[in-house]
């Protein structure tokens, strides 16, 4: 029964080939009947059994002839009906694939090369069935033809694949895209941005391989031809064309382009397609040449890289580990990019620079395109090595030790597109072997012995190359800036030396010179320096001055007489919220400055009282308060200030009253205001003072005299 | 409670682990290297293919040096040319113009809404022609290397929230800084240095606070927090060991701590604990990095005379943008300036003048600087305030005097090397100034711009918090193509 099977079934695989023979040879003439189409179209589905089949017979008939195996009953028959299932269901997927082939839409080299490795597939494992057991039959023979049927097997496989999902589809996401990138200005509307619209989701189905629908899309003269249903595209009609019916169809509609279940068409992709159609489907027109507020310009920029002159770097990546053993804190190797192989390399801290550090980098010299050995103490002999990082693009020497005379070591170095020189030894004369560099864009000379007129020559003499010459004295004489003050105010309580003012300058050498009677300081004015005292209340006015400079501006100090200093205070009232900065600061010898927020101001507000006291009883003459007034924001001198005072508390009596006047310029947003109360010179232990003010009064210190 | 410490550790791992397989792990071996916490376990997010320190393209700037100019200058003083406004002296702002434009506080009661023309000339410099008033006369001889756009627009009225949105794409705070974001991105370039510092100086002119808040790391990791320079002579306060400690000693006492931290974070896997052991070796080196980067000392006289004899003052905004120079040179990804006092709603002919003379010469000194370098190319400079200021005068207008108030609608900033388009004026404002006619830059477009020219795609530098995927650009923001070199 079973051998009656089997033989049911060779008798079947001589049928099958007989028919293939059949169809191969009256090929142009048949015609398929639709009801045989899915049987056609089962051939992607039916092709997987036999590759896997013939796959594992055929090893097993390589083996067939070892001595364990070939006595074995199971053996021998488990490899014969093997082969024979094998054999049967490749001539089944031949026959259904030459019916899907007479579909529309198969052409090209691509199928009769997969038709025709399909086909000997068949034959030959038929062939291997019946003439296995022959006695020529030897192992070198099953040898080689399991071998050749296996290769078959892979390319009737790779040609089938091939036609179904597009050339280039495995390799496709590892393959560089990186060429369509076009900048901007070069790019044409259809060649850069349509056309690859289409190759990513068209032509896997309208090439010249494969003409579904007759229509083939990947020149303009058959793009405008159109297909079998009509013509592709009416210019300037998009809602009448086509192209942009289809893909607007419903995605479960037969009719829509792409078919259901491949990848489909962006929202952007058809936007632009539309406006391609629109503009007449011009296939010449240029990107930039469009008006700039087009919108087929503007979707069509957002498809293209923005305008560069990219580097492409196709050299392989370094190994990990090495870029690893040679990155230290001193030595920061950084990759270029994502997925790029390119590096780049900083040097830091010249006190740990050895020459060896560049020259490890030898291990990774094709990766270098970039080097930074700013202020390293690089010299000539270095450049040697360098010379062999043949990928650099740009090589920082900045303030290293090299001379002119290394430069010519860089010759080799092809791609090198900036060069920074500046604060070397360079000089005019060793630049010309630059011209050596054909990439050279650009040279930083700044501060080196090239003079400006020299400058000019390099610039005429080296057309494609910028040198930048950088900022170069003029020698006309700069203004100096103020001398710098810990504080406009200063109090004196007998004598001030100069030095204890804590004025400073940052240049060195600049002499300060100062005057007391209001007038602008010169270069003739008195020397402020050591020795200098002051004794009264002085409008200090002072400037800096410098041989080759021009004298700053005029600093102005006030300088208050403070003889007598209370031993004790008291406030009777309550000091104005946030100026609340302790009663002590008003007697502590310290000036705010000009900044409202420092912690030196007081503030009062409505009526305040303030008493202070003399343990011995002082002469007074004057009361005076140092305040601020930022009329912006309310701070002002009060209406009225009462000074009360006497020998004892039971004593007081009104001694002077002050109806301060704000000066003109009230405007100003802040400045130094000062409240006097004049008395006539009385001894006094106790004293109160009483101010009436609407604003807030700011008060920083109070000086008794 | 150290349970539940573990249970984290453990769950964020295991995500950790099963979403990295995805990744070459080459890649991650290398961006290890650069940002040391990568395979410590929290945040990235590699669904978008993000691996932390290295680029998603090829970058044209390496460094950022940002001149914030905290308070908001007037671009109808500085960049922004508008005659029409001096022609109309004093006349309403027509509403037509204002659009229901909200108003601050300051000025929303006001009666009327006097138009007030620059107080300074404007005249045309460089190739370019740019526009650039009196004020700024070192900035104008530097036109040609500039990009000024004056269509700039903000959504916030008020500094606070303008400033924060500015550095960090969020109003509100907490967000982190476009510094924190770069340095998450792209790591350090210089491992003895921090990828991101802050130097702060103010102007005479009214000054609007600053807060660390503006230089945070928000959410990220806290080695991305901003590092801000004090102006003393410690420009990096409490770093110099105490009297008597020898090296040797703190390298010791620097080991020994980390070995107790390193227990407490095996214990309680708190990835801060982590930060703090890399913060102190951080520090450990910058005790030798800092003091030489940071002395101005030795610059010689043609530095001083372009940025003027101020950079020897330190806290002044001329040392600052020497220091910004010298860090930047030394590999700091991202150098954040503030100078205060730009915020002119009264008195602003007297007070504009003092700002801009505190800035220009110094920030016209870097451009060149960095140029005369060949540094140019690979830094991008960016100058400018937090939003711009009205056409019309805040309180009276008098002949010689006015103020003018916030305006979030129009502004103008500049923007210079980092593969910008040098000598280029983008964007367009109507005749008053005040409503933008062409080409709208919004800051999210701005932010996205920066982060493409240092080689991050602001739609895929993502990092997942709390459930949620955040960005510098939040959800919006395009890259601004037409002003890239």
């Amino acid at each position: 029964m079973r051998n009656n099977l089997k033989g049911l079934a060779g008798n079947l695989l001589f049928a099958l080939n007989t028919l293939i023979l059949f169809l191969l040879v009256f090929e142009s003439k048949i015609l398929v009947p639709q009801w045989l189409q899915p049987i056609g179209r089962m051939h992607p589905l039916m092709l997987h059994f036999p590759i896997v089949i013939l796959i594992l017979s055929m090893a097993l008939e390589f083996f067939r002839y070892k001595e364990e195996y070939g006595d074995q009953g199971f053996y021998k028959s488990f490899t014969s009906n093997l082969l024979l299932i094998g054999a049967i269901s490749s001539a089944v997927t031949v026959i259904m694939g030459l019916f899907l082939a007479k579909e529309e839409g198969y052409s090209g080299s691509i199928l009769q090369w997969h038709k025709w490795t399909g086909v000997s597939i068949v034959f030959i494992a038929s062939l291997i069935y019946w003439y296995r057991d022959a006695n020529w039959y030897k192992p070198r023979v099953a040898k080689g033809a399991a071998l050749l049927t296996i290769f078959m097997l892979i390319a009737a496989g790779h040609y089938g694949a091939a036609l179904t999902h597009g050339e280039d589809f495995v390799l496709g996401p590892v393959m560089s895209t990186e060429a369509e990138q076009i900048p901007i200005e070069e790019a044409a509307v259809y060649e850069h941005v349509v056309k690859p619209i289409f190759e990513a989701k068209c032509t896997s189905c309208h090439n010249t391989e494969k003409i579904k629908g007759e229509l083939l899309l990947t020149d303009p003269e058959a793009i405008m031809k159109g297909g079998k249903t009509g013509k592709l595209i009416i210019p300037g009609k998009p809602e009448l064309s086509l192209l942009l019916q289809r893909i607007h169809l419903p995605e479960e509609d037969k009719k829509h382009m792409p078919p259901k279940g491949k990848v489909q068409l962006t929202e952007q992709e058809t936007l632009l397609l539309h406006l391609w159609v629109k503009a007449n489907a011009d296939f010449k027109k240029k990107v930039v040449e469009l008006p700039e507020n087009d919108s087929l310009r503007i979707i069509a920029a957002s498809f293209l890289k923005p305008a560069v002159n990219e580097d492409r770097y196709d050299f392989a990546a370094a190994d990990d580990n090495t870029v690893k053993k040679l990155s230290n804190d001193y030595r920061v190797i950084l990759p270029l990019a994502k997925e790029s192989p390119a590096l780049k390399v900083n040097l830091y801290n010249p006190a740990v620079y050895t020459p060896k550090a560049i020259e490890e980098l030898a291990a990774i010299k094709e990766q270098v395109i970039s080097l930074s050995l700013n202020k390293m103490p690089v010299t000539d002999a270095e450049l040697k090595t360098i010379a062999q990082f043949t990928n650099l693009r740009h090589l920082n020497l900045n303030f290293t030790d090299v001379t002119g005379k290394g430069l010519q070591y860089l010759a080799p170095l092809k791609y090198l597109k900036s060069l920074s020189l500046a604060g070397t030894k360079v000089s005019y004369n060793n630049l010309s072997q630059l011209s050596a560099i054909k990439s050279l864009k650009q040279v930083a000379i700044w501060n080196t012995s090239i003079t400006s007129a020299e400058t000019k020559q390099l610039d005429k003499a080296h057309k494609g190359i910028t040198f930048i010459a950088g900022y170069k004295d003029d020698g006309k004489p700069i203004k100096l800036n103020p001398p710098q003050l810990k504080s406009n105010g200063f109090i004196i309580q007998n004598s001030l030396p100069a030095d204890s003012l804590g004025i400073k300058h940052p240049i060195k050498g600049v002499e300060i010179r100062y005057t007391t009677d209001g007038s602008e300081p010169d270069s003739v004015s008195a020397l402020l320096e050591k020795g200098v005292h002051f004794t009264k209340n002085t409008t200090l006015k002072m400037k800096a001055f410098k041989r080759g400079w021009l004298s700053s501006q005029v600093v102005t100090a006030d300088l208050f007489k403070g003889i007598y200093k209370p031993d004790s205070l008291a406030v009777l009232t309550t000091i104005a919220m946030s100026y609340n900065n302790g009663k002590k600061r008003l007697i502590d010898g310290q000036l705010g400055g000009m900044d409202v927020n420092s912690d030196s101001w007081l503030g009062l507000q409505g009526n305040t009282e303030l008493a202070f006291f003399f343990d011995k009883p002082v002469t007074l003459s004057s009361i005076l308060f140092h305040s601020i007034t930022v009329g912006l924001f309310g701070k002002r001198p009060p209406e009225i200030v009462e000074v009360w005072g006497g020998a004892n508390k039971s004593q007081m009596q009104l001694l002077s009253t002050v109806k301060p006047q704000l000066a003109p310029g009230e405007n100003r947003p802040s400045f130094i205001t000062v409240v006097e109360c004049k008395l006539k010179p009385k001894k006094i232990a106790y004293l109160h003072i009483k101010t009436k003010s609407a604003a807030i009064f700011l008060v920083d210190e109070i000086f008794f005299n | 409670m150290a349970n539940e410490f573990m249970e984290h550790a453990l769950n964020q791992n295991r995500r950790r682990f099963l979403s990295k397989l995805s990744l070459g792990l080459g890649s991650v071996a290398l961006g290890s290297l650069l940002v040391p916490d990568l395979l410590k376990g929290i945040g990235g997010d590699d669904d978008f293919g993000f691996t932390p320190g290295i680029p998603h393209f090829a970058p044209k700037a390496q460094r950022v040096i940002y001149l914030f100019q905290n308070g908001a200058p007037s671009q109808l003083e500085s960049f922004d040319y508008k005659p029409k406004l001096r022609e109309m002296w004093g006349q309403e702002l027509p509403a037509s113009v204002r659009m229901g434009q909200r108003l601050t506080g300051m000025t929303s009661g006001q009666a009327s809404f006097p138009l007030v023309g620059s107080f300074v000339d404007f005249k045309q410099y460089g190739q370019s022609g740019a526009w650039v008033s009196d004020l700024f006369p070192y900035t104008s001889k530097i036109v040609d290397d500039l990009c000024i756009v004056k269509s700039m627009y903000t959504e916030a009225i008020n500094h606070d929230p303008a400033l924060t949105f500015f550095q960090t794409g969020a109003q509100q705070g907490n967000r982190p800084s476009m510094g924190a974001w770069l340095s998450y991105g792209l790591g350090s370039e210089n491992k003895n240095l921090p990828a991101f510092t802050v130097l702060l100086s103010r102007g005479k002119g009214v000054g609007q606070g600053v807060y660390s808040k503006l230089w945070t790391n928000g959410f990220l990791d806290s080695i991305h927090q901003g590092v801000q320079f004090s102006k003393g002579e410690e420009p990096v306060l409490y770093l110099n060991d105490q009297d008597g400690l020898s090296k040797a000693e703190r390298r010791k006492m620097l080991d020994n701590l980390a070995e107790v931290n390193q227990l407490s974070y095996q214990e309680m896997g708190d990835p801060e604990i982590n930060a703090k052991i890399q913060q102190y070796e951080m520090a450990y080196r910058m005790q030798t990095a800092i003091p030489e980067v940071t002395d101005i000392s030795k610059e010689s006289d043609d530095i001083i005379k372009m940025y003027g004899p101020d950079c020897l003052v330190p806290g002044t905004y001329a040392a600052n943008c020497l220091l910004a120079r010298k860090l930047s040179e030394n590999g700091v990804r991202f150098v954040q300036l503030y100078h205060q006092g730009w915020d002119q709603h009264g008195n602003l002919p007297g007070d504009m003048r003092k700002q801009a003379l505190d800035v220009d010469q110094a920030s016209a000194a870097l451009i060149t600087d960095l140029k005369q370098r060949g540094l140019l190319d690979e830094t991008l400079v960016i100058w400018g305030g937090e939003f711009g200021r009205t056409n019309y005068s805040q309180g009276a207008l008098t002949k010689d005097n006015y103020g003018r108030d916030h305006h979030p609608r129009c502004f103008s900033i500049w923007m210079a090397g980092g593969g910008i388009k040098p000598g280029i004026v983008y964007g367009e404002s109507d005749d008053f100034g005040y409503n933008i006619v062409k080409n709208p830059v919004h800051v999210h477009d701005f932010q996205a711009t920066v982060l493409n020219q240092l080689g991050l795609d602001h739609e895929k530098l993502i990092y997942k918090h709390l459930g949620r995927r955040y960005r510098l650009t939040d959800v919006s923001g395009k890259v601004v193509k037409d002003i890239l070199a």
